[in-house]
């Protein structure tokens, strides 16, 4: 199985007042393409800053993060917009769907960014909302939709591209118990049918019960590494 | 692309309502203070060019330096050779012979006694001729108040003003003295056959109008003119091509040494025009200038706002893979359609205001002061070509510089930071 992130000695330090807060302390991680895995660990150990720095939204103050093969370290601006832009979708607590957008326009978006064609972004589009089952939504605006709704629209703007990587921070932390399910289910079902990379950062027990592995942050440091296979089966196994 | 960011200014009406009122509001006030300046001071120019100064004049040299004393010894003689040489040199201008003069006006009583006296300048002018157009060029008609324009030799017309403070009457007797281009004495009695007034003090001030021919006798200029007017055919004043026909002109006829050689000087040489008409275009260019330096403070302050309440978007529009770079350029496209949005209503309301002040201006002849420079009393604006395109250089302007400098924060924050506005 090709390894498709690779995390070395990675510390992220903050500046804070005169000195430094210390988020992330030797990490050391790998995950492999099609890995549907989830970081775990109270509020404030370090889930978001991970999540960010394999996404190259920012980067390690010390140690490596390949992505995709790329240095993160290493990635211009624009390289790194590049990199988000093609293969790594986010899904966020807050859904965060641009508001004066139709469901429609704001999953097109992604794809306006790469210059894809009006067909075949079309096509794109509606085969993004018929997975996660908005067909008939397309025309409404976020501000009509449950919460739901809109976080399913934000899985399919995350998707369309076909990312390699997934980052879901938080994606159930406003949902209530059945559209959280909902939800994973829907991301699980892409996992399986795309190979894509799903990593969650998550405290929700029902979104864990769907992971197939389970990283333990504590403090900013790997507390436990744990496969959770017994549960779901082997993953990769189709 | 440029679609979807349409799409969002539209609908997003709280982010581009007030940039787009601003920009308006801006571009409503520069097009029409321009129309309005290009219009007073086309009248101007206008006016200037009809009663005074042609759109070139050709006088002696001692004429020329001395003119405001009208001194008649200075005048030009065998006009009509010189009119014929010009229209042989600078075929299509029109060459009218003017003679401004200057002396004693005597009122008598029924029986024939003095009963008032004044000094008066007087202007001649060729009234009878069959083809002249000087009476449609100085807009005799629309000026005379009562009685008739002079049909005959010996008829004058009298200012208004002039007419009620010596109680005169259509049909009174006038006397005019004065001297000869020669110096010898001279005087001429007159019909008053109509009361003239212009509605603008500088051209009122003179107190009575003659036909050419007339004067030519009484001060004794057979075939004399103090000044030779030249008109373009279409009437509209042309500063490239005047000062052309200008050293033209003068190349030949002009001799430094000798006062009574003939010189040519354009519109723009006369009455201060071209200090006045160059102040105008800087005026023009420092206003626009201040409304763009105004609007855009404004606009980067509104830009400072929305952009906080965007600051969301932004980091969304990060984590899908924009880069900082892109995301402010599509701010400053984002800038032009709301500045072009802003501009197009803008100057379709500025047109709103200066379609009537050009079909019917607004009279300030109540208001204007007595001065001896020739404003127009009633001020018009004028639709040009430029109306139309002038605003939206302010408008886009503006609001790209408001953006611009507001958007630069983008650039200031990291992009964690940005993304980290994100996070609840
Ligand atoms: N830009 C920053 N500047 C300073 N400190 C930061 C910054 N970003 C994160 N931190 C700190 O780093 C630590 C880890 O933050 P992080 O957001 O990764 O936690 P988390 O595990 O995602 O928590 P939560 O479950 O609340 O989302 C926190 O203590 C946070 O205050
Ligand atoms: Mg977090």
């Amino acid at each position: 199985m090709e390894e498709i992130i690779s995390i070395k000695n990675v510390v992220k330090r903050f500046p804070v007042g005169d000195g430094f807060f210390t988020a992330l302390q030797d990490i050391n991680l790998e995950f492999k393409k099609g890995e549907f895995a989830g970081l775990v660990g109270p509020s404030g150990s370090g889930k978001t800053t991970l999540l960010n720095i394999i996404g190259s939204l920012d980067t390690p103050t010390e140690g490596e993060a390949i992505v995709i093969g790329k240095d993160i370290s290493k990635l211009s601006h624009q390289q790194s917009a590049d990199l988000r832009n093609h293969n790594v979708g986010f899904i966020f607590q807050e859904y965060h769907l641009l508001p004066v957008y139709t469901v429609y326009e704001n999953v097109e978006f992604a794809l306006l960014l790469q210059n894809i064609g009006a067909a075949e972004r079309k096509k794109a589009v509606m085969e993004a909302l018929d997975w996660v089952g908005l067909t008939h939504k397309k025309d409404s605006k976020p501000d009509k939709l449950s919460g739901g709704e809109s976080q399913r629209v934000a899985v399919a703007r995350a998707i369309v591209k076909r990312p390699a990587i997934l980052l879901a921070d938080e994606p159930s932390a406003n949902l209530d118990a059945e559209n959280a399910h909902n939800i994973m289910k829907v991301m699980k079902k892409l996992n399986e049918e795309l190979d894509t990379t799903f990593i969650f950062s998550t405290h929700d027990e029902k979104v864990m019960q769907y992971l197939d592995r389970i990283v333990h942050l504590k403090d900013g440091r790997i507390e436990k590494d744990e496969m959770m296979k017994a549960k779901y089966g082997v993953h990769g196994a189709h | 692309m440029i679609k979807f960011l349409f799409k969002g200014i539209w609908r997003d009406s709280t982010r581009s309502k007030f940039p787009i009122i601003i920009v308006a509001i801006g571009v409503v006030f520069t097009v029409t203070i321009t129309a309005l300046l290009t219009g007073v001071f086309s009248d101007m120019i206008d006016m200037n060019a009809r009663f005074s100064t042609g759109h070139v004049k050709v006088s002696t040299l001692g004429y020329s330096e001395n003119a405001s004393q009208n001194p008649l010894d200075m005048a030009l003689l065998d006009v009509d050779s010189i009119i014929e040489n010009l229209t042989e040199q600078f075929p299509g201008m029109e060459w009218v012979p003017r003679i401004n003069f200057g002396g004693l006006m005597d009122l008598s009583d029924e029986n024939g006694e003095t009963r008032g006296q004044g000094t008066a300048t007087g202007q001649a002018y060729d009234l009878l001729s069959k083809d002249s157009k000087e009476v449609d060029r100085l807009n005799l008609e629309g000026a005379l108040r009562e009685g008739s324009l002079p049909t005959k030799s010996g008829e004058a017309l009298v200012s208004q003003k002039f007419a009620e403070k010596a109680k005169l009457k259509i049909g009174d007797e006038i006397t005019f003295f004065g001297s000869t281009m020669y110096g010898s004495m001279s005087f001429q009695n007159f019909t008053v056959s109509g009361l003239i007034s212009f509605g603008n003090p500088a051209l009122d001030r003179s107190g009575f109008i003659i036909d050419i021919t007339d004067a030519r006798q009484m001060l004794d200029m057979q075939d004399g003119a103090t000044e030779l007017l030249g008109y373009f055919e279409d009437n509209k004043y042309d500063d490239k091509q005047a000062n052309v026909i200008k050293s033209g002109f003068n190349k030949t006829a002009t001799d430094s040494t000798n006062e009574f050689s003939s010189v040519m000087l354009t519109l723009k040489d006369q009455n201060d025009l071209r200090s006045l008409i160059s102040f105008a275009d800087n005026m023009q260019q420092i206003m626009i200038g201040v409304f763009v330096l105004a609007m855009s403070i404004v606009l980067w302050n509104v830009g400072l706002l929305g952009g906080l309440r965007r600051y969301k978007e932004f980091g969304v529009r990060l984590a899908l893979g924009e880069s900082k770079g892109a995301i402010f350029r599509k701010l400053l496209i984002e800038a032009c359609l709301i500045g072009l949005i802003g501009s197009i209503v803008g100057t379709l309301l500025a047109l709103a205001i200066v379609y009537p002040l050009q079909e019917y201006g607004f009279d300030i002849s109540g208001l204007l002061p007595e001065t001896a420079m020739m404003i127009p009393s009633v001020y018009r604006a004028i639709i040009t070509p430029s109306t139309f395109y002038l605003g939206f250089i302010p408008g886009i302007l503006a609001m790209v510089l408001g953006q611009a400098l507001s958007g630069i924060g983008i650039y200031k924050r990291e992009t964690s930071k940005l993304f980290k506005e994100l996070e609840v």
